[in-house]
């Protein structure tokens, strides 16, 4: 995807303002004629090219090959927030019409349809785009009958379990990142690829495609994904006698910040989770063992094999012990951190009795709307807090390694044998796949707590809108490159919801040390890849 | 020695028996018709899943792969659960569980009976607030109790600090020891109204004559009530005891939502255990043993439910 040195790139794209027409579209080597509004498919390259010429932009952009391509698309290897922001809003693109070339918009059928919901802790906006995007594929659809059912993110994968083992499972699921590959080894989904729906595989994360794809075939197409950040109060920092403009550099830094909070202010410094069954888990407690040098797998390496555990290794335990050391030696964490998820966490930040919390983007606006719902006293407490509120990258390990989940979502179409009724309707399924995977709504859908599946979503006006009214989103964006997949296997839900929070309780409560829990957690992650009863 | 007589004998008599009993079917089929469709229905949705059960417990149902691909191991699945330090761990949280609730809500039931037995002024609004706990949905009483226990901010520990009783919040449900206790007041708070209202029904039929001619003889308010009012109590007791028993077996609600089982298994017992590996780790064919063996235990329960409704019936059609 890079830009080509010299010439015109290998994957030419221009980019062209139509005579007259406020039309912005690109032609390119993965860009099929066919997706082209019909006006243009008539014209061949020389043809349009003169037309383009006409207009008088593209040949300034011709002119500079280089700018052209930079322009034109994403290259990943110069992932920063200053390159987020200067490809945002560079690109339009018309979703209606690129998915009626997949499915026609007077497409008669049934759909049922599961999707992972917005949860309390996200901000109402969320909520605002999730109702409007149904609403506008009934629009688009008006003839596909949709049944749709939104689910809580710990719930799901429970309930499709169940559902699978009935043959009741709905036509087509928004699945979590994490639980893709468990129901496609099993034989559950269809083959599922982005150019099923008319988009190149290469405009999606490589990481995210990993996640979806089992034994060389992709079985989902990613509709949003995220890293998240280290988040603080400046002025509990500056109180407790910290720099407040900067993050702990390391999460021995981390340790020692939070305990510093606890003994000069009495509150929780770092907002710690460890509940069992809570996806909020994993997703705070891997960076930290990935960071430290350990894994559960070898999946922090470049290219792994998962066929080494690394739960008792001695980083993996240096780790567990970082998180002991917070809770049982210095109790500068929440005590409730055993039963409490990241939700569990935003009363006591809003309120200024805790420093630091692992959250998305959209902890922020959450933050924003907590403190307009606040009175009296409490709110003047609340806008402090959300003026001093600071995002930085999570922090490194003690070699420097800095480590974040690479987390998401992705839709699959089931096999018809698995679907109530015994029939999956792959166009219904395919339209509501190619709506929600396109650089518009992927952007539109992830509005608060992610960022679009699809690459061009990157591009989009609504993009650079998010960027101008999300503060602290580039924190985010800029480490999407280095975020790590959860081991590709279908046994990872387990290991990651069960073992690994289990691990983490027998060490906090003190019911094993922490050697013994970090052994434990390595024998059962052992018995389970043995495939033990 | 057996003859030829006897055994025709025998056989005409069976004979006759099942001509007999075929004959009384035929007279009541319309009476069998009426109850048919129910017969069915629950073939359908409580035999055939008994059945289900049952069978996938002899079963290896490797969480890599789908339900259909199991391999029959026969009672593997039952060793394993019997060699598990864990199913005794579970076990004993189980029976901590359901004996402590049982007879705390039956005694706080059987008190507030009492109480509100006699009359007062206010008696019905009284007896109306203590029935709340019962009408509230356990869902959302779970999560208020969350919140009221919660370690760093719940209104338990707020009020105790607030009080002097201490100087930090108590930490009740994040900690090993003190999660089961915890939660096993929540299940009496929430199930002795149901105590409650059972043996008020109890108490209307401890005839007025026996507790007047008791107080006459010079018996106490003890002494009438242990050898008065409770012997009449016995049935309607007996009863409660084991609905409260059975529905505290399978109380799956409270300590999910509040601890989901932890800090590290502490508050687990079968039933949430039970769901967690069939949900959360799908191994299926062992939880399917486990529940078979629940199955086993709420039957014994339900048998001895069974008698104790048709002795209560036997001596009312006595009385």
């Amino acid at each position: 995807m890079s830009a080509q040195a010299g010439g015109l790139p290998t994957n030419l794209r221009v980019v062209a303002i139509a005579e007259n027409k406020n039309i912005k579209f690109t032609l390119g080597r993965n860009t099929e004629m066919r997706k082209l509004p019909s006006f243009l498919r008539r014209l061949d390259r020389r043809r349009f090219l003169r037309v383009a010429a006409g207009s008088g932009l593209v040949v300034a952009q011709l002119m500079s090959s280089a700018a052209w391509a930079a322009d034109a698309d994403i290259d990943l290897s110069k992932w920063s927030p200053e390159y987020v922001k200067s490809i945002a809003g560079t690109a339009e693109f018309d979703t209606a019409a690129h998915c009626n070339e997949i499915v026609p918009l007077d497409y008669k059928g049934r759909l049922t349809f599961w999707y992972q919901r917005v949860s309390e802790a996200d901000p109402e906006i969320a909520k605002e785009y999730y109702d409007k995007f149904f609403e506008t594929f009934r629009a688009t659809y008006p003839n596909i009958e949709l049944e749709e059912q939104g689910l809580d993110y710990n719930v799901l994968l429970d309930k499709f379990r169940t559902a699978l083992l009935g043959n009741a499972a709905p036509m087509a699921i928004r699945l979590l990142i994490l639980g893709g590959i468990e129901f496609a080894a099993k034989g559950y989904l269809e083959p599922l690829k982005p150019e099923d729906v008319g988009y190149s595989t290469d405009k999606f994360w490589p990481g995210a495609m990993k996640a979806v794809t089992w034994k060389g075939v992709p079985y989902g197409i990613p509709t949003n994904n995220e890293t998240m950040a280290f988040i603080w109060n400046a002025d509990i920092f500056e109180r407790a006698g910290l720099d407040p403009n900067h993050a702990p550099e390391t999460w021995d830094d981390v340790v020692a910040y939070s305990k510093q909070i606890h003994d000069k202010l009495g509150i929780a410094g770092y907002g710690l989770v460890a509940r069992q069954n809570a996806g909020n888990t994993p997703y705070r407690f891997m960076p930290q063992l990935w960071a430290y040098g350990g894994g559960v797998f070898d999946e922090a390496d470049p290219n792994p094999t998962y066929g080494e555990i690394r739960l008792d290794s001695p980083e993996s335990k240096r780790a567990l012990q970082a998180s002991y050391d917070m809770y049982v030696r210095d109790r500068s964490v929440p005590t409730a951190a055993l039963t409490n998820t990241q939700s569990d966490n935003q009363a006591p930040f809003i309120a200024g009795q805790l420093g630091m919390v692992i959250s998305h983007p959209s902890e922020y606006s959450k933050m924003i709307e907590l403190a307009e719902k606040a009175t009296g006293a409490d709110k003047e407490v609340a806008e402090k807090v959300v003026a001093n509120m600071r995002y930085g990258l999570i922090p490194a390990g003690p070699t420097g390694k800095r480590a974040v989940v690479f987390g998401g979502s992705n839709i699959s179409i089931l096999k018809p044998e698995y679907v109530e009724g015994g029939v999956v309707d792959t166009k219904a399924a395919l339209a509501i796949t190619c709506m929600w995977t396109s650089p518009e709504w992927s952007v539109k859908m992830a509005w608060a707590a992610s960022n679009p599946g699809n690459l061009d979503g990157f591009r989009t006006k609504w993009f650079k809108q998010r960027l101008d009214e999300i503060k602290f989103l580039d924190v985010t964006t800029s480490m999407l490159p280095s975020g790590i997949p959860f081991p590709a296997l279908p046994e990872s839900p387990e290991i990651m919801n069960i073992i690994v929070p289990d691990m983490m309780q027998a060490a906090l409560t003190g019911k094993m040390s922490v050697d013994e829990a970090a052994d434990d957690a390595a024998k059962k992650v052992k018995d389970l890849m043995g495939g033990s009863l | 020695m057996t003859t030829l007589t006897d055994a025709s004998a025998r056989y005409r008599k069976s004979g006759s028996a099942r001509t007999g009993l075929l004959h009384r079917v035929w007279q009541h089929r319309t009476d069998y018709a009426y109850v048919l469709p129910a017969i069915v229905v629950m073939l359908i949705v409580i035999a055939y899943p008994v059945y289900y059960t049952i069978e996938l417990s002899f079963f290896k149902t490797p969480p890599g792969l789908q339900l259909r691909e199991k391999s029959f191991i026969g009672l593997e699945n039952y060793a394993t659960i019997l060699n598990s330090s864990v199913f005794w761990e579970v076990t004993w949280n189980t029976v901590v569980w359901t004996v402590a609730s049982t007879f705390f809500a039956f005694l706080l039931g059987l008190v507030c009976a009492l109480s509100l037995h006699r009359e007062f002024i206010g008696r019905g609004i009284l007896r109306a607030i203590l029935l709340i706990p019962w009408v509230v949905s356990a869902v959302a009483a779970s999560y208020v109790w969350r919140w009221i226990y919660h370690s760093d901010f719940g209104v338990l520990g707020a009020l105790l600090v607030a009080l002097g009783l201490a100087t930090e919040p108590p930490n009740l449900i994040d900690n090993v020891d003190r999660v089961l206790p915890a939660l096993i007041v929540v299940n009496v708070w929430r199930e002795f109204s149901f105590a409650m209202i059972m043996l008020m029904a109890g108490l209307q039929t401890v005839p007025e004559q026996l507790l007047r001619a008791a107080q006459v003889d010079g018996a106490n308010p003890w002494q009438r009530f242990w050898h008065v009012t409770f012997p009449h109590l016995k049935g309607v007791t007996t009863v409660t005891v084991l609905l409260l028993a059975v529905a505290n077996f399978n109380g799956f609600i409270i300590p999910w939502i509040m601890t989901g089982g932890g800090p590290a298994g502490s508050s687990h017992i079968w039933i949430t255990h039970i769901y967690e590996l069939a949900f959360g780790r799908q191994r299926w064919g062992v939880a399917a043993a486990y529940s078979v063996l629940l199955f086993i235990i709420m039957m014994v329960l339900g048998v001895f439910y069974v008698r104790a409704l048709n002795r209560s019936g036997r001596s009312r059609e006595g009385a």
